[in-house]
């Protein structure tokens, strides 16, 4: 139980919480704008513009990097802190060094965007960083640790709440999967070579590349849903002991999907069987994590009426069953065969990414913008209309992404009455040029929703300064009286 | 008399070996974790936590989301 | 053990999160280190020449990874469309490997050969002029800069502190020759990293401008070596399944 006295916003630190999360926000609009420009090269290829610094190779990364690590990793960095500290009831540990982990985690990731368009890169999806920004990310992730570490020891409640344990999870899977993926000898200051080779290497990377999905785009959020939607709801969660089983089967199982993404390639079969047979377990945790979430909402259905933030909570977890559904059924070696290489996996990742990483992240947003500023939203009717743009913008997405890898697969394997390939494989991509189309509008809605959301929060904080100075100026008058 | 600790030893038996010990440990947890009932209600207390610090220090510790129309936030701020 | 003294003891946790989390990964990577099987044994393959190696490093750093796979597998159309499925030989010098993720583009993991060097050189600096129905950017600026190879023999050291077999030492270049026969032994040896590559560019001449060497000449040597090196002729039906 809380003993203080003392107002939240003074018994914790707020200040790195505010920093991270107007950072998210910002990196989102970038990241996602750069999103939509890459997209839209692929539908009208004059966009890029003959520019090295611009082409979709380059630009590629830049995208995902603002996205995941940017604004992902600046909203889990904000929420992260936020949790630990409410739910430990103590001020967050060594406050220079979380200071440290914002500059050198804005750093980071600005330094890597920036480095892609110049055309330094390792070369390794989710992980193009050159080698002396790994080191400094490395260092600012080990930062991160300590920090959250030591604030976890500091508690003055006995137990740490089930979010935290995901929080763990995740800071120390991803210093895990850092480190041995990205080992390598030094060219010059900007390139170097990858200690591992072909067959090897490709496990590693992908070893890296799912966790990073299990492991930083899934675990931690769900540390954000096991917070937030109980707090929104104020409820607590459905089931202590379905979280428990949860969290530890999660963090097992994922660890060994990774070579479900190199089906019938050079790699043994038996690594991809074993990785598939696992992709599949996969589903029970996954499925057991959104129940839990959504059920805490049993007998309270009303709040999905009338409260906008509930509304974007419950349907991120619509879309995280969803996405871990389709999963499992894309790791089936002859689902694979077809849905590999194709738009298909690229729509698959967005529905998570957009479905449930962004839409969880934006019902935390607004969860916590009011709290952190002490105010109250400016507007409940844009959450509404950043809900609905957001919500069309990924149905448009995951759809023509649908229509865009179904259909090349199915056209790749084609076969004519005499045995020969019914397709050129240039078809397939004049095929697909009016589903890029709309991908495009798709990621149009989202950014516009982002923005929306932005313009509510600017005006937040304004109407929350006006305030504070009207209450300051009520008090100063009153001293002046006495 | 101990040669059945031989098929331990042998590389092709690690599969069957690696399920029954895995699906074991599970097993394992989901008997500790869902049978009990007082050790049930002592895991489920814990998911107060995150809604402890919604009460003002002089209310009943008794956890309850019901939020007072009075404050702007269901936080004591 | 109770569960309660985990969530009330950080370090605990922090350890048993390690032990839960290490299991998978130990279990599927360590093994393709030591399992002989791995790396089918096969003739012909052979590390990149300074010139090919050069090239393969501009492919990396224009991400051709983003939109072009390097690995067909084992279907009857991509048989069709691509040739014989690859390898894990086929991709051991790879630092790092460029399997890919996605085909916007085709596959080109045997794309070496089927188009001359004119062709490459044409659609690289305007896809569209050869392919209307393109959507891959234009790389002109690839025949506009020349090649920097002034690191090469710092590249390849480097390389070969990861594996790669090039020679530094007499006897390392006398295995070489044993090996891969004494033309390409010298294209391996790092002393005569840059004269090895200017040679090859010379004698080729593969981006068609034979008093430049451009970035695109060592693009275009990596593209046309892609899938070449192993003779599939030489195999019986079968003999490469063994290894999966």
């Amino acid at each position: 139980m809380v003993q203080s006295s003392a107002l939240p916003a003074e018994q914790y630190n707020y200040d790195i919480v505010r920093k991270f999360t107007i950072m998210a926000m910002v990196w989102a609009v970038i990241g996602m704008m750069v999103g939509v420009y890459i997209a839209s090269e692929l539908a009208w290829p004059g966009l890029n513009l003959d520019n090295p610094a611009l082409t979709f190779g380059r630009l590629r990364p830049v995208h995902t990097t603002l996205v995941i690590f940017g604004f992902g990793g600046c909203a889990l960095f904000a929420t992260s802190y936020y949790i630990v500290q409410r739910t430990c009831q103590a001020r967050l540990a060594f406050p220079w060094l979380a200071e440290f982990t914002f500059w050198g985690w804005q750093a980071g990731v600005g330094l890597g965007a920036l480095s892609y368009m110049a055309g330094i890169t390792q070369g390794r999806e989710y992980a193009e960083f050159a080698w002396p920004l790994d080191i400094a990310i490395t260092v600012v992730w080990v930062s991160y640790l300590a920090v959250y570490v030591e604030t976890l020891r500091r508690r003055n409640q006995p137990h740490i709440y089930v979010a935290n344990w995901f929080f763990l999870a995740y800071i120390l899977a991803v210093a895990l999967l850092h480190i041995f993926n990205n080992l390598a000898v030094p060219v010059s200051w900007t390139e170097s070579y990858s200690l591992f080779a072909g067959v090897q290497d490709a496990m590693v990377q992908w070893w890296y590349g799912h966790n990073a999905v299990g492991f930083f785009l899934t675990a931690a959020f769900l540390g954000m849903m096991y917070y937030f939607v109980p707090k929104q709801a104020g409820r607590p969660i459905y089931s202590y002991r379905l979280s428990i089983i949860h969290f530890w089967a999660l963090i097992f199982l994922y660890m060994w999907a990774g070579g479900h993404h190199l089906h019938w390639t050079s790699l043994p079969d038996w690594v991809s069987t074993l990785a598939a047979t696992f992709s599949i377990l996969l589903l029970m945790p996954s499925w057991g994590g959104m129940i839990n979430g959504i059920m805490t909402l049993s007998g309270a259905w009303d709040k999905l009426r009338s409260d906008p933030v509930m509304l974007f909570l419950i349907t991120s977890l619509s879309f995280y069953g969803m996405s871990t559904f389709e999963g499992p059924l894309m790791s089936l070696k002859s689902v694979n065969a077809l849905s590999h290489y194709t738009d298909w996996t690229v729509g698959h990742v967005h529905s998570g990414a957009l479905g449930w990483v962004a839409l969880i992240s934006f019902g935390s947003f607004y969860h916590l913008i009011p709290r952190l500023w002490d105010t109250r939203m400016y507007s409940q009717n844009l959450i509404y209309v950043h809900f609905w743009l957001a919500t069309i913008g990924i149905v448009l997405y995951i759809t023509s992404m649908w229509v865009a890898g179904i259909g090349q697969g199915l056209m790749l394997r084609s076969f004519d009455d005499y045995g020969n390939l019914a397709y050129t494989f240039i078809e397939t991509v004049e095929f697909m040029h009016t589903p890029y189309i709309w991908r495009a509008l798709g990621g149009v809605f989202f950014v516009t929703g982002v923005l929306v959301m932005v313009y509510n929060f600017v005006m937040t904080v304004r109407s929350a300064r006006r305030e504070q100075a009207a209450l300051d100026a009520k008090l100063a008058a009153k001293m002046a009286k006495a | 008399m101990f040669d059945w600790l031989m098929w331990f030893t042998h590389m092709e038996n690690s599969k069957p070996l690696a399920l029954v010990l895995f699906f074991g440990v599970f097993c394992g947890i989901l008997i500790y974790v869902y049978t009990g009932k007082q050790r049930g209600q002592r895991l489920e207390s814990y998911k107060y936590i995150p809604l402890d610090d919604d009460e003002p220090p002089a209310a009943d510790a008794a956890p309850d989301g019901n939020r007072s129309p009075s404050r702007k936030v269901t936080d004591h701020e | 053990m109770r569960h309660e003294q985990i969530e009330t003891n950080s370090g605990l946790m922090i350890v048993l999160i390690l032990v839960v989390i290490s299991i998978g990964g130990l279990v599927e990577i360590v093994p393709l280190f030591y399992i002989s099987e791995t790396v089918e044994k096969v003739e012909g393959v052979r590390p990149y020449t300074p010139l090919e190696q050069r090239g393969r490093d501009i492919y990396v750093r224009e991400g051709c990874y983003a939109c072009h796979s390097q690995q067909i597998r084992p279907f009857r159309d991509e048989w069709l469309r691509y040739g014989h499925y690859s390898l894990a030989a086929e991709s051991q010098y790879d630092h790092p490997f460029q399997w890919g993720s996605k085909r916007t583009g085709p596959d080109l993991a045997r794309v070496g050969g089927k188009y001359s060097n004119q062709w490459h050189v044409q659609h690289m600096i305007a896809p569209r002029s050869v392919v209307p129905q393109s959507i891959m950017p234009n790389y002109p600026w690839l025949l506009e800069r020349d090649l920097d190879y002034s690191d090469m023999e710092t590249r390849m050291r480097a390389l070969r502190r990861v594996g790669v077999p090039y020679s530094l030492t007499q006897e390392e270049y006398d295995a070489n020759v044993a090996r891969f026969g004494p033309a390409l032994a010298d294209q391996f040896d790092i002393n005569q990293a840059r004269e090895s590559l200017l040679k090859q560019a010379r004698d080729n001449n593969f981006d068609g401008l034979p008093d430049r060497i451009t970035e695109m000449e060592a693009l275009v040597a990596y593209l046309q070596m892609l899938g070449t090196l192993v003779d599939f002729s030489q195999y019986e039906e079968g003999y490469f399944g063994r290894f999966r």
